[in-house]
């Protein structure tokens, strides 16, 4: 399987909805903490022999804490910048025309980009100054802001049938579910008793949301009925950076954790932990699973590698 | 005036109970109505419980706590909303305890108002000093006993002084009216029945001088004792101001201390990416403590790269990772204020602010769920649908990151199949990638095998292909819909690895 060796620390990858092969990668210099960021498009050959390309890689001036494809452009990709700013870049253009915006609005670092797959027009940026901020490309300042969370805001997660749904998970160790039709958020879900580093929506049940957080559990919950989780997932030994439901299957999830493991859960089955992975040698700090190609999964970590490989292999494998 | 209205935020909470019981029935039943209106809309993102009462109690006790009362609205309601309680409710709670900031200021204006009443009571009536003086003190004493420990600080210290000023005034008085006399009587019978022993015994006139020289020095005696007690007093109680002044600027010092304490972890974290819980400061304190064994963890050396701390993670709640010695290194520098040598000046900013974006050269495609949408989901026990669908006729050559579809499907999916292969057939135009075939059936036998029940069929499959070098054979197994068997085949690939990573965990 193939390696990409990035010059900085990883901090998340997300493949491109139009091409079954790319995949971009956000890095930052010193873990994060203070230094430059780096910003990687990188295309899979054919043959596996065949090392990962880099299509195309932009430097900003702080990390890179996210980046999101869009959906509406193949070539468009969105970077969440460790300085608050917004930054778009295209790759079609030449990269000393890039990046073609910069918003500066959020005023701390900006932890996650997530772009709208159902109207494909919009996407949305969460921050450590508590918000989150709704933008489109068209117009330079953001359409909204959401502020009700008491902490940082990890994560903010598009609903993948609901255009106008999507979940933010916050160090205020509240999950909420916002209506951008609504003045506020209309759910509150009190999902952990620590920090929730992240959360994704089911590609196949519009009301279960999956959560991840320092508590080192997973929970999956059921917004019908969200006082008690659907299920709990333990396993990992410590905090859960990132959690993606697989976009293939209805019950299977992955997440990657601070304890350097990838795992793929089946939250409806007694003995949860379907697979895990333990390729990275620090911190595994972002996971994604192909959209276009079933089983196909990436990660990243602060060992600054780059894994692609399908579920059930080896990632580590030549 | 000033009285009745400092006792109101209690009052109201006990007299008017039942009222706003009653409201919040009727606001009950409203809200009710409404949300039985709005879940005809069928929006299920919406929280449609009624208002639960014992949750608002619950709310209404914690906002009307001092201590709290004391802490901005934002962190009341982070806590209210992390015990599960829906917005309307800790609306319906902030609604019922009056505003607190406006309380906390006609609190100190009322303690204000009480102490200068109480003073001029006591320059009034100086011969019934004592009883007006009780009253005052007793009154002083319940007002601050309702509004106990409110609003710390000044209105609290000068309750205090105040207090110790009547009292030290009222001892003096009261010892100048009733004790001396009683002392000089007393004295005076002393000396008298001396006298008369005296008197027996020698002259009565000599005697009587000597009696009232006796008297004269007893008194002088205690009038010196007097005195000394007097300014006893009062050095005491310039004593105990300063005490209680000292004691209040000590608590503002910790006060501050522990906002700057607060303020630098919650630097330290939004910089080093520590995770950790923040909402006391005792489990502050901890973090600083961890952040320092940590540091201390990362400099005591280990070169390899893969990071172990050799001592377990510190604290009971959220254990903190053992962050990589580099990474230690790197948060001492900033600590220290010196900046990592590797950083750039790099100007990111667009070059054109305006600059279009290019023309999209393909359309979007549908995602794998949209997909299946447009097919029946009637059972749920078909989870499996995504991927078998999608195979029209397509390339002969398949990428490595593409399955080589050995897949083993029951007999049911067939017709799924049939169905899927003709809906994807109206929408192979859009898309570039078709994925491959399976492959042809190589072995008739096979095929018949795959008939058979699953569970004999793949162990048999795994055992074919242990010796085949190509992992991606039999890679998504695991993906179907049962994951035992997913977890036979991976534990099979990757034995070795979850045995070592049990093994490590439980060095822990």
């Amino acid at each position: 399987m193939p390696v990409f060796k990035t010059p900085f620390n990883g901090y998340s990858v997300k493949f491109s909805p139009f091409y079954e092969n790319r995949l971009a990668v956000a890095t930052a210099q010193n873990f994060g903490i203070l230094g430059n960021g780096r910003l990687h498009v990188l295309d899979l050959s054919p043959d596996p022999s065949l090392p990962i390309a880099e299509l195309a890689a932009y430097d900003t001036a702080d990390g890179v804490y996210d980046v999101a494809w869009s959906e509406s452009h193949d070539s468009i990709v969105i970077a969440a910048v460790a300085d608050g700013s917004v930054k778009l870049y295209d790759l079609a253009l030449p990269p000393t025309s890039n990046p073609i915006r910069s918003f500066q609005e959020h005023t701390r670092e900006v932890h996650s980009a997530d772009y709208n797959p159902v109207r494909r027009d919009s996407f949305l940026s969460s921050s450590w100054d508590d918000t989150v901020k709704l933008w489109t490309l068209d117009r330079p300042t953001s359409v909204r802001t959401f502020k009700e969370h008491a902490y940082c805001v990890y994560s903010a997660v598009w609903n993948p049938r609901h255009a106008d749904v999507f979940a933010s998970a916050s160090g205020d160790c509240t999950v909420r579910v916002w209506d951008v039709r609504e003045p506020g958020s209309t759910m509150i879900l009190p999902a952990h008793d620590f920090e929730v580093l992240a959360c994704d929506w089911n590609k196949y049940d519009e009301c279960v949301i999956a959560t991840a957080s320092v508590d080192k559990s997973l929970r999956v919950w059921d917004v019908r009925n969200y006082r008690v989780p659907v299920s709990v997932l333990n396993g990992h030994g410590y905090a859960v950076r990132k959690v993606k439901f697989s976009p293939h299957v209805r019950n299977l999830l992955v997440s990657c954790s601070y304890d350097m493991t990838v795992c793929v859960w089946d939250f409806m089955v007694e003995d949860a932990l379907v697979s895990r992975y333990d390729h990275h040698t620090e911190f595994a700090v972002g996971v994604d699973m192909s959209v276009l190609v079933e089983g196909l999964m990436a990660s990243t970590g602060w060992d600054e590698l780059v894994y692609v490989w399908q579920h059930g292999t080896d990632p580590r494998a030549p | 005036m000033a009285s009745q209205s400092h006792s109101l935020p209690i009052s109201t909470l006990q007299n008017t109970g039942g009222e706003i019981a009653h409201t919040e029935n009727v606001d009950q039943h409203n809200s009710e109505e409404e949300l039985g209106k709005r879940s005809s809309d069928a929006s299920v993102f919406v929280n449609s419980e009624p208002m639960r009462e014992d949750q608002i109690q619950n709310a209404v006790k914690f906002l009307s706590h001092p201590k709290v009362r004391g802490s901005p609205v934002i962190h009341r309601r982070s806590f209210l909303e992390k015990k599960g309680l829906t917005k309307e409710e800790i609306d319906e709670a902030f609604r019922r305890v009056p505003d607190s900031t406006s309380s906390v200021q006609t609190a100190g204006v009322n303690q204000d108002g009480q102490l200068k009443p109480s003073s001029n009571i006591q320059q009034q009536g100086q011969p019934q000093a004592l009883q007006p003086i009780v009253p005052a003190s007793a009154g002083v004493i319940t007002s601050l006993g309702t509004l106990s420990r409110r609003h710390f600080h000044w209105s609290h210290a000068l309750i205090a002084v105040g207090l110790l000023a009547t009292s030290g005034v009222g001892t003096v008085i009261l010892i100048k009216n009733s004790v001396l006399p009683w002392l000089k009587s007393w004295l005076r019978n002393v000396v008298l029945e001396e006298g008369n022993n005296q008197f027996k015994r020698t002259d009565s006139k000599p005697t009587l001088a000597e009696e009232a020289a006796q008297a004269a020095k007893a008194a002088a005696v205690a009038a010196a004792d007097m005195a000394k007690a007097s300014q006893e007093l009062l050095s005491s109680k310039i004593e105990a101001k300063r005490y209680f002044v000292e004691v209040v600027s000590l608590l503002d010092k910790q006060v501050k201390e522990m906002k700057l304490m607060t303020d630098a972890i919650r630097r330290l974290e939004a910089s080093g990416e520590l995770y950790v819980s923040k909402q006391e400061n005792r489990q502050v304190t901890q973090t600083s403590s961890k952040i320092q064994q940590l540091i201390v963890n990362g400099k005591s050396g280990y070169e390899s790269q893969s990071v172990r701390s050799s001592s377990p993670p510190v604290s009971v709640q959220a254990s903190s990772a053992p962050h990589p010695k580099s990474y230690m290194e790197i948060m001492a520098m900033i600590q220290r204020g010196e900046k990592p040598s590797n950083i750039r000046e790099i100007d990111d900013s667009p070059p054109n602010p305006y600059q279009q974006p290019s023309n999209p050269r393909l359309p979007p495609r549908p995602k794998p769920w949209e997909v299946s949408q447009l097919q029946n989901t009637s059972t749920q026990v078909l989870q499996y649908q995504a991927n078998g669908k999608l195979q029209d006729s397509g390339e002969n050559s398949v990428p490595w990151w593409q399955t080589k579809n050995i897949r083993i499907k029951e007999i049911d999916n067939e017709i799924e199949y049939n169905v899927a292969s003709a809906a994807s057939n109206q929408q192979a135009v859009q898309r570039l990638w078709v994925p491959p075939q399976p492959p042809p059936i190589a072995m008739p036998e096979a095929a018949e095998a795959i008939r058979r029940p699953r569970s004999l069929v793949q162990k048999e499959v795994v055992q074919d292909d242990q010796s085949a070098p190509h992992l991606s054979e039999f890679s998504n197994g695991s993906n179907s819909e049962d994951a035992i068997e997913g977890n036979i085949i991976n534990s099979l690939v990757s034995s070795g690895k979850i045995q070592n990573h049990e093994e490590s965990y439980e060095e822990k």
